[in-house]
């Protein structure tokens, strides 16, 4: 006996609760059975590639700001290194372990805000999110702190960061940095052996290591796929190479996994900042640069490893003081490309787990 | 840390609108007025010169029902011949647990949507509702409000007559669920003799208003979440009935009032001699209530708000009271069936058999809230799998135990002590080999799909270090 | 003599049950035709509630009003040929010859009957304040084969849903 059911079109988003923000997602569906799936992008569009072309090179920061807004510290840091690439400009070395400071606290940020979501998307009632939002709210603080802003920082300059952190900065990070794996523990222990989360995450939305290399994924997701590839590791910039961290990688490649190492990467962000927190040099923190800077003709590709993936700054200059082209190489819009990959013939709920563990920021995506 | 350097402004708490404030304080004034001549009424001894206390209230209302057969038959009202003698006793009783059902599932509304975001709020370190009126204690109130004030939307396309029915279709069944509970001796409003069995018919009518309200809303989101709960609640009712059957089995009545009289009498909560049905029915019903884990007809994640997505303004407000009533009357069957009702080992001479009703329920409720406050969801396919390859043969299992427990207890004269106790032990081992073994029957195994903690390495590299690894897949 | 209050409740509920039906095959939307189908059946309920059977009125419910709909809302949901029209005429024919067979049969049973006889001695010996028992122990005790035999005939229902619906793993 046949039972006949007509496929139908389903519009998630562009206002939805799981999208994180204006994504949308066009999905033809047979009852709860995902049968194809369109990803509809461009809601949160703000031109800043084009608008980069106008602006001169110190002025583009604040857009790093705004493209991954959970992740400033890591969008500034990648556009720093590549002008300072083009321009040639030296980097103290207090500027260098400062960047790595406040990119790996960044790190840690965005990956409480990308697991707490992840859960939420489990369908967990917001509680995992809230503790993730406990030691996000620290670091913001932090940040607020060093530079005045929380979330758009525009902390790193060209040529070093804008400001020295003030006396109380250093005790208020001893003791967060001294919290936080007690708390990751708890998070672990709430988290891990949740049996519900297993059932909802593992093997949901697999992705091989050949395809998640094909599909030229970066950061947690390719980790998580199995393949040990960091920028930290393989390309170091700032003082990353005199730093001791593992990377951590996942077995299945599944949404559990990705979960896994977002997790263990926040372990390994707590080991890198004690470590340079430890061997923070004094002396200046900003090489000073002329108001306009104006690279010689040029080109630069400066990557970073960012809490989703491989961030990286494309800049050429034609000697004028505004970048003649600007481009961001965004992990996320490339780590969604697999989405369809892994949510096609899965069930709904699958589906946005999956997109869960993709860990999206729209405005990295759109630009 | 940072207070240093943050000076936000401190903000003026906010203001209680005033008609917000005399709208609360008409409701609380009118509830302390009725309960205070309640009280009069009762303590005072003005029924028949004897004086009651505020313990049994229900004998109360049974006394006053009596006065009024007494006068009725003293002079017979000019009715008595067409409607039947006893009509007013009859209308009295009916509007006394009316009143009494409606004004305590209001204010038990009230306070507990209060209670609940509090307690959700300290479960995810936030503060909860704080701002209108003294502890925030208004909230609920002013939710009502503004959601008595938002405009009700129908959608383009909606079957009009059809979407408007559901909100109102149930609040019936959740109303009318709580007549047979007994809260104290001779204080159940519809002390019906097969109350088991009106329960699950009266709550099996849920599904209806749920499915038409998704039907009707004409947007795929609810039509799914409908969908939803239609294939939950055929699943689930299955264990859940057959849980209550255990329970009906062992003390031989459907009558609840008769269940919560059989564990004052036996000194025994159900719980303990019936653990796996306690599990079942619990586990069950947060399935039906659609509560965390189970809540995947309204999974905000997945598809919104589920059936009532297209709801908006008091009739949203009518299906979230009824979602909050529910989870209250699942707590209370809960304490009802399996916590001992108002019995407390004696202690019910002394408290009043509805507040300790009460607290056992707020307990039982208070678990459905920490499970909403910790939980993740389940997939659609995986809570049916569930429901029927592990909640239905346990109960089954379950009820045979049972079945032959009732009849050795029927049979075989040994003090309650010894039969009972033997029962509690044996059941209880039941329980533990079956939710073990019956799990590893149908295939779980606890540690399977690989580690749970992440591989660190030194290693950097491409496909030949992850398949140097072994981790590429 | 019936009190009036019964006598109301009977012609109240007698109307909606009969307007209920009625509602059923005017509608042209099959879901609402399925409301309609759930006010008649409960309105029966309540019909047997007037004649203190509350065990058959509540069973009339659980079944009727609460899982006979489902029933059919998976067979508007997984038929193939049931839009939300409520049918074309198909069987308008061998419906209503249908009908009024079944009509002619009741009103020849209801004049049949010598009311009057069931409603003294025979219904006074029956102890309605405990249908539940009663029903009970009819169905295990004096009717338990009829019991038996209807419960294999439901599990071998059940089975052969299973068989029918299972699609072949071979293809």
């Amino acid at each position: 006996m046949t039972t006949a059911t007509e496929p139908y079109v389903l519009n998630i988003g562009p206002q939805h609760p799981s999208t994180h923000g204006v994504f949308r997602l066009r999905v033809v569906m047979d009852g709860e059975r995902i049968q194809d799936m369109d990803m509809v992008v461009g809601y949160l569009h703000r031109s800043m590639e084009k608008l980069a072309e106008e602006r001169t090179y110190t002025q583009n920061i604040p857009f790093t700001d705004r493209a991954d807004y959970l992740a400033a510290m890591s969008g500034n840091l990648g556009y720093c290194l590549a002008v300072e690439m083009l321009s040639g400009v030296e980097v103290p070395e207090r500027a260098s372990y400062l960047r790595v400071i406040f990119a790996e606290l960044q790190r840690i940020a965005s990956h409480s805000m990308a697991n707490g979501t992840f859960v939420n998307d489990a369908g967990a009632w917001q509680t995992p999110l809230m503790y993730m939002f406990r030691e996000r709210e620290r670091i913001l603080d932090l940040f607020e702190m060093t530079g005045g802003a929380r979330l758009t920082t525009n902390y790193m300059r060209i040529g070093g960061v804008a400001f020295d952190p003030p006396p109380e900065f250093f005790p208020a990070i001893e003791s967060l940095v001294s919290d936080l794996p007690d708390r990751i523990d708890e998070y672990a222990e709430l988290l891990i052996d949740n049996e519900i989360l297993l059932a909802r995450s593992r093997g949901v939305g697999t992705i091989t290591a050949e395809d998640a290399i094909n599909g030229s994924l970066s950061g947690p997701m390719l980790r998580g796929s199995g393949v040990p590839w960091d920028l930290r590791k393989a390309e170091p910039y700032c003082v990353y190479d005199r730093m001791d961290f593992d990377i951590p990688v996942g077995r299945n490649g599944d949404a559990y996994d990705r979960f896994l190492v977002r997790l263990e990467e926040v372990r390994q962000s707590t080991k890198i900042i004690r470590q340079a927190l430890d061997g923070l040099p004094s002396g200046p923190h900003k090489t000073d640069i002329p108001l306009a800077l104006r690279p010689d003709p040029g080109e630069a590709y400066g990557r970073v490893e960012g809490p989703r993936g491989e961030l990286g700054f494309y800049v050429v200059s034609d000697g004028g003081s505004a970048p003649f082209r600007f481009h961001v190489r965004a992990p996320s819009l490339i780590n969604l490309s697999l989405l369809r990959e892994m949510a096609v013939g899965s069930s709904l709920p699958d589906a946005i787990v999956a997109l869960g563990s993709v860990d999206i920021v729209v405005g990295e995506i759109d630009r | 840390m940072s207070s240093t350097l943050r000076q936000g402004r401190r903000r003026p708490a906010t203001r209680v609108p005033p008609g917000l404030m005399i709208v609360g304080a008409v409701f609380a004034l009118g509830f302390l007025a009725a309960n205070a001549a309640i009280g009069y009424v009762v303590i005072d001894g003005r029924l028949d010169g004897q004086w009651y206390d505020i313990r049994d209230l229900g004998f109360a209302v049974q006394e006053l029902k009596a006065q009024l057969d007494a006068i009725n038959d003293d002079q017979p009202g000019f009715l008595d011949d067409i409607v039947g003698q006893h009509w007013m006793s009859y209308a009295v009783g009916a509007l006394l647990g009316a009143i009494g059902i409606l004004s305590f599932i209001g204010g038990a509304l009230l306070v507990l949507i209060w209670v609940e975001r509090r307690l959700i709020g300290r479960m995810q370190i936030r503060r909860g509702p704080n701002r209108v009126g003294p502890y925030g204690l208004l909230q609920p109130v002013a939710d009502a409000v503004k959601l008595i004030q938002k405009e009700v939307l129908t959608p383009d396309g909606a079957d009009r007559i059809l979407f408007l029915l559901p909100p109102a279709i149930i609040f019936v069944p959740m109303m009318t669920a709580w007549g047979p509970v007994p809260w104290a001796p001779n204080m159940a409003y519809l002390d019906i003799n097969v109350g088991v069995l009106y329960l699950i018919a009266v709550s099996s009518l849920t599904t209806l208003a749920v499915f038409l309200a998704g039907w009707s809303s004409n947007n795929h989101y609810a039509l799914l979440g409908s969908m939803r709960t239609v294939a939950m609640m055929i699943s689930y009712e299955i264990p859940l009935s057959i849980a209550l059957l255990s329970v009906v089995l062992i003390t031989g009545s459907m009558q609840l009032s008769e269940i919560v009289q059989w564990q004052a009498d036996h000194n025994l909560w159900l719980i303990a001699l019936l653990p796996i049905a306690m599990v079942t029915y619990f586990f069950s019903s947060t399935a039906e209530l659609n509560r965390t884990p189970n809540d995947i007809a309204e999974a905000e994640s997945e598809i919104v708000a589920g059936f009532h997505t297209e709801y908006s303004g008091m009739k949203f407000g009518l299906f979230y009271a009824v979602e909050l009533g529910n989870a209250l009357l699942v707590a209370t069957l809960v304490a009802t069936f399996f916590l001992g009702g108002w019995s407390l080992f004696g202690l019910e001479e002394w408290i009043p058999g509805y507040l300790i009703l009460f607290a056992k329920l707020s307990a039982a409720y208070f678990v459905l809230v920490w499970l909403r406050g910790t939980l993740p969801r389940f997939r659609l396919d995986q809570l049916m799998r569930f429901a029927w390859q592990y909640l239905i043969p346990l109960s089954l299992f379950n009820l045979l135990i049972v079945a032959i427990e009732a009849s050795l207890l029927a049979r075989w004269d040994a003090p309650g002590l010894v039969t009972l106790g033997l029962f509690t032990v044996v059941n209880w081992g039941a329980a533990y080999i079956l939710f073990r073994d019956w799990a590893r029957r149908i295939g779980y195994q606890p540690d399977a799909g690989g580690p749970r903690r992440a591989e660190l390495t030194q290693q950097v590299g491409g496909i030949e270090a992850a398949h140097r690894m072994g981790t590429a897949t | 003599m019936e009190s009036l209050g019964i006598i109301v409740a009977f012609y109240l509920l007698s109307a909606i049950a009969v307007g209920g039906a009625i509602g059923v095959f005017l509608a042209s939307d099959l879901i609402r035709a399925l409301a309609f189908l759930v006010l008649s059946f409960v309105a029966t309920a309540g019909l047997f509630l007037t004649l203190s059977g509350d065990f058959i009125a509540i069973a009339q419910i659980l079944i009727y009003a609460g899982a006979i709909p489902v029933l059919i809302v998976f067979a508007v949901m997984l038929a193939p040929l049931a839009g939300r029209n409520n049918g074309n005429g198909l069987y308008l024919v061998p419906g209503l010859a249908l009908g009024a067979a079944v009509a002619v049969t009741v009103a020849f049973v209801a004049v049949d009957v010598e009311w009057n006889e069931l409603s003294g001695a025979l219904l006074a010996e029956r102890d309605f304040a405990t249908t539940a028992n009663a029903i009970g122990n009819a169905l295990v005790g004096r009717y338990v084969l009829a019991f038996e035999i209807a419960s294999v005939l439901l599990l071998a229902a059940l089975i052969g849903a299973i068989v029918l619906v299972r699609e072949d793993e071979a293809t």
